[in-house]
């Protein structure tokens, strides 16, 4: 009874995925996930590891942040930080609910952030030791310890409504999810699409965005689409609106189409070629400098990437404030210092166009991911290695694998990126506690750890933390454990009949902002 | 034949433990580590260290081992580490998908594979025959993905007829299960075609001329009978096939399934669904072959009475 109970419902549910007849709506946008956004299993901003532009739609913010990494009032209107960085007061919005009609207001506060505790996310409130209830709309929070990145963390935290989710528990962000933003969640069918609707009552977006609410599409549809060609095929035959990423692959064929257009938002991706500095030959300064320097990024940037972005001269995207170092701690392609410091180090020019020291020739073994854009990549780098005398052989591995391979610290240099809009990323890489992985350098220098110490915790405002970074950002450079070379834009592909979109978004990338600001073509 | 079958179920239980523990122990040998997926950057060792005993990975591989089975035998297939889901959630999700594309893509290739095979085989050495094999060596070469690309260019791009992708409705199953019919289709034909030619040697069809039986009824009904034993044996062993054998179909078309979900968590080392992805597929293979030998054994009467 009971199997043909099973049965029965598995042939339900074959029969329905079989018929199911799509929803029609008559305000409606289908867009495309960024691939790296593929396979989220639930929307749940306390717990969640992966979140999604839908999710910047459904959960509004305490503050957002705008394209020049400043940030700007949204849930709250204003905050005091004390100036020993040990106390903060945030001054919350009035009239603002959430999508099941409960007021937001200081409790709502009181009541989210210990719901992040024991979680992995905990990291985001572990500086908070308690929250006090000022009035209705005024909340303070009390430190364990200054931490100057507390408005970084609460732009990327999404505000559920506190009770629903205790009472719908492992259910909240599956079936059902509560917050305050421009969207409301109608459906969520994991690992295909999600379906939101407008939140007709929504008048209080961040100012970031050129629309303040409502939002002007009724339905929203986003679909996940891993495989690129795909994608761009939906868009180019009109079976979806927009694809929010755009491969750079793909960008010469939509610029093709005339009915499609792209509008470039600001990434979070550095690429970049790491040394291991305990590895000959780049246990040597002046080899390390003089392949950063043989590395010539806007050839790159024009062969690889089409032009589409920029070079990158520093490790950090070039938005953050700490990215503002003194111009001679920039790296830039310059094959003549290259030259002159290999000759300096001893290493002479061989006939074959490869040097010798010593009677060994200066090969090194250069690793990379098997993504087809970075054996493109890789391929550049072993010809501008060349060109200076350093033979670079090139050794693939498997993009899930290759973690793995920078744990046992042999490799000599590699060719990666990374996503991510904060300054410590240069702990997370450089760190002397890290090495191997993240640490792929193994750099572990006392005057990097010491400066890193001060960076990371010695910091008590914004501005000490910004200027400790810039100070260890600094020093990290001039080591040369690292080349930087491009830092890609996101190219949003939209169907200029159906969509219309401003030319300039002041955004950090794809969220809540640059949906906010299209709409429908009359 | 009610003795073989308990005999084959009973045999079941030892092979499942042993595709258990390879499954298990495949799966931690393969470099790579969950926590490396749910560590933020700026975690420090000491949050690798928690991760790593919250999810119980600092145990011994042998009690994870036990942990898990225990689990599986009570009903319980966990919780993914970095899907953050019940194991059973996920697998309930997909499985549909998986079950209506293989489904209908093992329907298509039945209904083609012998309809082509069957008229082969009447034209042997003919130009039909030459065809139908050609197009269908083509066919079973082709890869999936490059023949799932082909047909979007072909019928959505161009024709306009079928979308692109996704799992919307009915017509989002066409292109999928052409792409993974046909190399289905192939098979079937092929082992048909020569089912039936050998089939069509056997002496008592030389007594079924002489009682004055028409061509085509000896052929529809006597010859493709005995074709069919093969062509079920065949088809049954593809069950485990039908979940999880379109895993790139599946890309192409982004359509969630076993497959999709299987790649994903094999990428980011979520050891519980990885498990339980390969055990259902594991089960449905060794399922399949029952089935197989059963059906083989009901159809013909020799088998039967070798039981």
């Amino acid at each position: 009874m009971k199997f043909t109970k099973h049965l029965l419902a598995a042939s339900v549910s074959v029969a329905a995925i079989i018929a199911t007849a799509p929803a029609v709506f008559a305000q409606e946008a289908t867009i495309v996930l960024p691939s790296n956004t593929v396979g989220l299993t639930s929307y749940n901003p306390v717990t969640a590891i992966l979140t999604n532009a839908a999710s910047f739609l459904i959960f509004d913010r305490l503050v957002e942040v705008d394209a020049a990494r400043s940030y700007h009032p949204h849930l709250a209107e204003s905050w005091e930080e004390a100036e020993d960085g040990m106390s903060w007061v945030f001054h919350l919005k009035q009239g603002v609910t959430f999508h099941n009609g409960v007021p937001f207001n200081a409790q709502t506060i009181a009541d989210w952030l210990p719901l992040y505790d024991g979680t992995d996310n905990a990291y985001y409130t572990a500086a908070i030791d308690s929250i006090q209830v000022v009035d209705e709309y005024t909340v303070k929070f009390v430190m364990k310890h200054p931490e100057p990145n507390l408005l970084y963390n609460l732009a990327i935290m999404g505000v559920p409504e506190p009770k629903s989710f205790v009472a719908m528990g492992e259910n909240f962000g599956v079936t059902e999810t509560i917050g305050t933003g421009p969207y409301k969640l109608e459906s969520f069918d994991i690992g295909q699409q999600t379906v939101l609707v407008r939140n007709d009552d929504y008048t209080w977006g961040s100012p970031v965005a050129k629309n303040t609410g409502p939002a002007k599409f009724e339905h929203l549809t986003f679909r996940e689409i891993a495989e690129a060609s795909t994608a761009f095929l939906e868009l180019k035959t009109g079976g979806v609106d927009m694809l929010l990423s755009v491969p750079a692959d793909f960008v010469p064929e939509v610029e093709k189409q005339s009915d499609l257009k792209l509008v470039s938002v600001p990434g979070r991706e550095l690429v970049y070629m790491v040394m291991n500095v305990v590895k000959e030959p780049f246990t040597d300064i002046k080899v390390r400098e003089a392949a950063a320097l043989a590395i010539n990024q806007q050839e790159i940037l024009d062969n690889i990437y089409g032009g589409i972005g920029q070079v990158a001269d520093t490790f950090l995207i070039s938005a953050l404030p700490e990215a503002k170092v003194a111009d001679d701690y920039r790296i830039s392609f310059n094959p003549d210092k290259a030259n002159a410091l290999l000759d300096e180090a001893g290493w002479t020019m061989g006939a074959d166009g490869v040097r010798m020291k010593d009677g060994q020739p200066l090969e090194v073994s250069l690793w990379t991911q098997s993504d087809s854009v970075f054996r493109r990549l890789s391929e550049v780098v072993q010809a501008q290695l060349k060109a200076v005398g350093i033979s670079a052989e090139i050794a693939t591995f498997d993009s899930a694998m290759i973690r793995d391979q920078y744990k046992s610290g042999e490799q000599q240099v590699a060719v990666r990126s990374y996503v991510w809009d904060n300054a410590d990323i240069v702990d997370w890489f450089f760190g002397g506690d890290r090495l191997g992985y993240p640490n792929i350098s193994m750099f572990n220098d006392p005057k990097a750890e010491e400066l890193r110490a001060a960076a990371m915790t010695g910091s008590k405002s914004s501005d000490e933390r910004i200027a400790n970074f810039t100070a260890y950002h600094e020093y990290v450079l001039s080591q040369f454990p690292f080349a930087p070379i491009y830092q890609p834009v996101v190219s949003v592909g939209y169907n200029t009949s159906r969509i219309s979109m401003p030319e300039v978004f002041d955004a950090p990338g794809i969220g809540s902002t640059v949906l906010m600001d299209m709409a429908p073509v009359e | 034949m009610l003795g073989y079958f308990i005999r084959r179920v009973l045999v079941l239980i030892p092979v499942s433990l042993a595709v258990s523990m390879v499954i298990f122990s495949i799966i931690h040998l393969i470099p790579g580590d969950p926590i490396d997926n749910l560590l933020k950057i700026g975690a420090g060792p000491e949050q690798r260290e928690i991760m790593t005993a919250r999810y119980g990975l600092d145990k011994p591989l042998a009690v994870q081992y036990w942990i898990w089975l225990s689990g599986v035998l009570q009903g319980d297939l966990g919780t993914a580490i970095v899907a953050r889901r019940p194991v059973a959630d996920l697998i309930a999700q997909a499985l549909p998908h998986s079950l209506a594309l293989g489904l209908c893509a093992l329907a298509f290739s039945t209904f083609f594979g012998i309809v082509l095979g069957t008229i082969a085989a009447l034209n042997r050495d003919r130009w039909p025959d030459q065809l139908i094999m050609t197009v269908v060596l083509l066919g079973s070469t082709v890869p999936g993905f490059w023949l799932g690309l082909l047909l979007i260019l072909v019928f959505s791009v161009w024709l306009g007829m079928f979308p692109v992708s996704g799992a919307r409705d009915w017509s989002a199953m066409v292109l999928p299960v052409l792409t993974v019919g046909l190399g289905g289709t192939a098979l079937v034909a092929r082992v048909t075609r020569v089912a039936m030619v050998e089939a069509g040697q056997r002496d008592f069809l030389m007594l079924l001329h002489a009682k004055g039986m028409r061509p085509a009824r000896i052929q529809l009904r006597h010859v493709l009978r005995h074709a069919l034993i093969p062509v079920v044996t065949i088809l049954s062993l593809r069950i485990g096939w039908i979940l999880g054998g379109a895993v790139t179909v599946e890309v192409v078309f982004a359509r969630p399934g076993l497959g999709t979900l299987l790649i994903k968590s094999l990428n980011q080392h979520d050891y519980p669904v990885v498990q339980a992805c390969l055990l259902i597929l594991a089960m449905a293979v060794m399922l399949g072959t029952l089935a197989g030998d059963l059906i083989q054994a009901a159809m013909d009467p020799r088998v039967r009475a070798a039981l």
